[in-house]
């Protein structure tokens, strides 16, 4: 059970289907756990999205995705060439305790990506942002 | 995505099937804000048919919660797999939002309040 994915997206938000129709095919080749399906499409969608609505600029180019599937842990690399951005650093952490008229409508997508992935690892090169995250599969 | 509701004896029922995620997160906005009635005074969420929810449609959710508590309804969800829970924790919207076992279970603990 090792299989690799890699895939290449525009910057519009309908190219969301491509993303999940390709995680449900590897997911059914590689026999994932449905929790493993829901996790590794919201933290894809969360980043891209993120990508195409705050780090677009004229010239954003293609998202890519590779998903490399082992029995241990499952890694995702996201690449582009957007505005810096390190969703470790650079994303307010938003209020997750308030009481409901105070809570803020907007910042949960990068929350939950960080409290769901293992590790999560950032750098910038040759002019692109390149976002590493690894959930292991344990039990 | 779809949301049906009911009525049924004062309450509102509105169930969601399928996906809600950031290419339809504001048709599930409209399908859910068009459901209520201004004098809707108790709202139960089923999830049992919704299979995936991200950031843009927990918001969907958040915002119709804030207006529930403006008018002065009651609002629960109910019937979440656990990774429906699982994000609704990360988000502590199940401090800020009553979650339950069953469309039961949320109607009589507003009953018993």
């Amino acid at each position: 059970m090792s299989e690799k994915l890699c895939l290449k997206i525009g910057s519009e938000v309908a190219e969301l289907a491509h993303i999940t129709a390709a995680i449900e095919s590897l997911a059914e080749r590689e026999e994932w756990p449905p929790d493993l399906v829901f996790k590794v499409n919201l933290v894809l969608e969360e980043l891209t999205l993120n990508t195409m609505t705050h780090g677009s600029h004229k010239g954003l180019g293609e998202i890519e995705i590779r998903v490399d599937s082992a029995a241990e842990a499952l890694t995702i690399e996201i690449m582009d060439n957007g505005r810096p951005f390190d969703p470790l650093t650079d994303a307010p952490t938003p209020d997750v305790d308030g009481a409901l008229g105070e809570r803020s409508v907007g910042g949960l997508g990068i929350h939950l990506v960080r409290e769901m992935m293992d590790e999560m690892r950032y750098r910038r090169e040759e002019g692109r942002n390149c976002l590493t995250l690894v959930t292991r599969r344990t039990g | 995505m779809a949301v049906n509701s009911e009525r049924q004896n004062g309450t509102l029922i509105a169930r969601v099937d399928g996906r809600v995620d950031g290419s339809n997160a504001r048709e599930f906005q409209t399908a859910l804000e068009s459901s209520i009635d201004s004098g809707d005074r108790i709202v139960v969420l089923d999830l049992e048919q919704l299979s995936y929810i991200s950031s843009a449609g927990l918001r969907v959710i958040l915002m119709v919660a804030k207006t529930l508590q403006r008018q002065g309804a009651k609002f629960a969800v109910c019937s979440l797999s656990t990774s429906i829970r699982e994000v609704f924790e990360i988000s502590g919207f199940d401090r800020i939002i009553s979650v339950n076992a069953s469309q039961e279970e949320a109607i009589s603990a507003f009953k018993d309040s």
